[in-house]
């Protein structure tokens, strides 16, 4: 009897191991679909209902780390102290002349009658979770759609730019890095304004660097340069700091630059992040920006 | 029971996979679930080993940035092929189950990194470093896990072990030509 039963178990199994396959694979093409819309139900559930576990871990192997950290620090601490009560007083200096012009560029917008730039707000938050496969790099943070974040807000660190929101729960979003090899931005060399080297900038498979195309190669690049965000991608706002330029491979009046940039921000290392609560302006549908398209408060 | 304790095990090594990688990233490169699907498919087990398979990997893929489904569908088949392999081969000694655990980590990574690139996803990192740090950190890993679940788990087969080979009693031996005086 007990034979039988062996091989009645070693016939089920080819079989069920084709339902999970195929029933695994179907899941996969169904993703694979989703993954622009944003629409990733199942992910978004399973992240909400980790966070009462990531969170507790979060937090105390944080304390440990600090605590560590803390002490290996007292060592060099006299002279960093030193150098910090110098750079106090340079500040306070640069602070005051920088609170003149702010009070003079009041004066001045009021006397052009220019309304003041919307700002938004910056929602902060801690990764408590990054993803459990080594393939991938996104990470989980604990602020999700009862805080107001929304799918593809921008999140950033005092460094620079970081990502933006791929999925959101109530409790918990994941977000994706700008180092993500499907990852995309619009850049600008310098500020906006006053360069005309603007280009693209996407992940490479290299965590600490990403890769800026498209940049004219008649356009003046060096090494040193910093990369800002030009608002026109419609995710992220206007001048965010992406990173600085650490290898350029010069192109001609045919052919792009090739330019590495390092991010600005710690990517390997940050445990606090902030989402800028930005939603970009709406955009007209594409027939209706062509010259000849009807505009429906002129038609008479 | 037994059944209960690989359970048991299997979840906690989910939570490991989950919230390890944020405390340090080189946990990253070991796999924990994957180090117990094989476990539980060396124990001829080939439906639990199976399920466990695609469930756990399911809940890996649910935090993850990649396909749902991938990392189900490739533990499901290196959970069928160690199983069955485990079916003809004797492979109940720790040292024959380190290639084992190896060989299983190669083959979870190429199909995960397969099917990625079959759906038109890149996954991130260099193919080859990747897979080179997460087989020597797997084996590395599976190998002393296996030992500690080894101890735990298989009571049974100790008290197996103790039947068929009991100790021998030692017995005075009575001195045949004193008896005979």
């Amino acid at each position: 009897m007990v034979e039988r039963s062996q091989q009645e178990v070693w016939k089920l199994t080819p079989w069920l191991v084709i339902v999970l396959l195929l029933g695994n694979f179907i899941l996969m093409a169904f993703d694979a679909r989703e993954i622009g819309s944003g629409r990733r139900v199942i992910r978004v559930w399973a992240q909400t209902g980790a966070d009462f576990i990531q969170s507790p871990v979060t937090t105390v192997s944080s304390a440990v780390y600090n605590y560590f950290n803390s002490i290996s620090s007292l060592r060099s601490a006299q002279s960093e102290n030193d150098q910090l009560k110098q750079r106090v007083q340079e500040l306070e200096v640069e602070l005051k002349g920088n609170q003149d012009l702010v009070s003079e560029n009041e004066r001045l917008r009021s006397l052009l009658g220019l309304s003041e730039e919307s700002k938004y707000k910056v929602l902060t938050a801690r990764i408590i979770g990054r993803d459990p496969s080594v393939w991938f790099d996104s990470s989980i943070i604990n602020r999700g759609s009862l805080d107001g974040i929304k799918l593809n807000m921008p999140v950033v660190t005092d460094g620079g730019l970081v990502g933006r929101v791929t999925a959101v729960g109530p409790l918990t979003s994941q977000i994706d890095l700008i180092t993500r090899d499907k990852s995309g931005l619009g850049a600008v060399i310098g500020q906006i304004g006053e360069s005309n080297a603007l280009g693209v900038v996407s992940g490479t498979s290299k965590r600490d660097i990403v890769e800026m195309r498209y940049v004219s190669g008649s356009v003046v690049v060096e090494p040193g340069q910093t990369v800002y965000t030009t608002g026109q991608d419609g995710i992220y706002p206007a001048g965010l700091k992406v990173g600085e330029i650490v290898e350029v491979v010069s192109g001609s009046a045919t052919t792009p630059h090739q330019i590495f940039i390092r991010p600005s921000a710690r990517l390997g290392s940050m445990q606090e992040v902030g989402v800028l609560l930005y939603e970009p302006p709406p955009r007209q549908d594409f027939e209706k920006t062509l010259p000849n398209a009807r505009k429906e408060n002129t038609k008479q | 029971m037994d059944n209960v304790k690989i359970t048991v095990a299997l979840i906690i090594a989910v939570l490991l996979q989950w919230t390890l990688r944020n405390v340090a990233e080189p946990f990253a490169y070991v796999d924990f679930p994957l180090i117990i699907v094989v476990y539980a498919a060396l124990q001829r087990n080939a439906l639990r080993a199976i399920f466990f398979g695609a469930f756990a990997g399911l809940a890996v893929d649910a935090l993850s940035g990649g396909l749902l489904g991938a990392n189900g569908f490739s533990k499901t088949l290196v959970a069928f092929v160690v199983s069955e392999i485990a079916r003809r081969v004797y492979l109940d000694n720790l040292l024959l189950r380190i290639p084992v655990i190896a060989g299983a980590c190669l083959l979870d990574d190429l199909v995960y990194y397969g099917v990625h690139r079959l759906l038109g996803q890149d996954p991130s990192g260099q193919v080859l470093v990747i897979v080179s740090y997460t087989l020597i950190g797997t084996t590395i890993a599976g190998t002393m896990i296996y030992i500690f679940l080894d101890y735990f788990l298989a009571e049974r087969a100790k008290t197996r072990k103790r039947e068929m080979f009991p100790t021998k009693r030692q017995t005075r031996r009575r001195n045949p030509i004193r008896l005979g005086k």
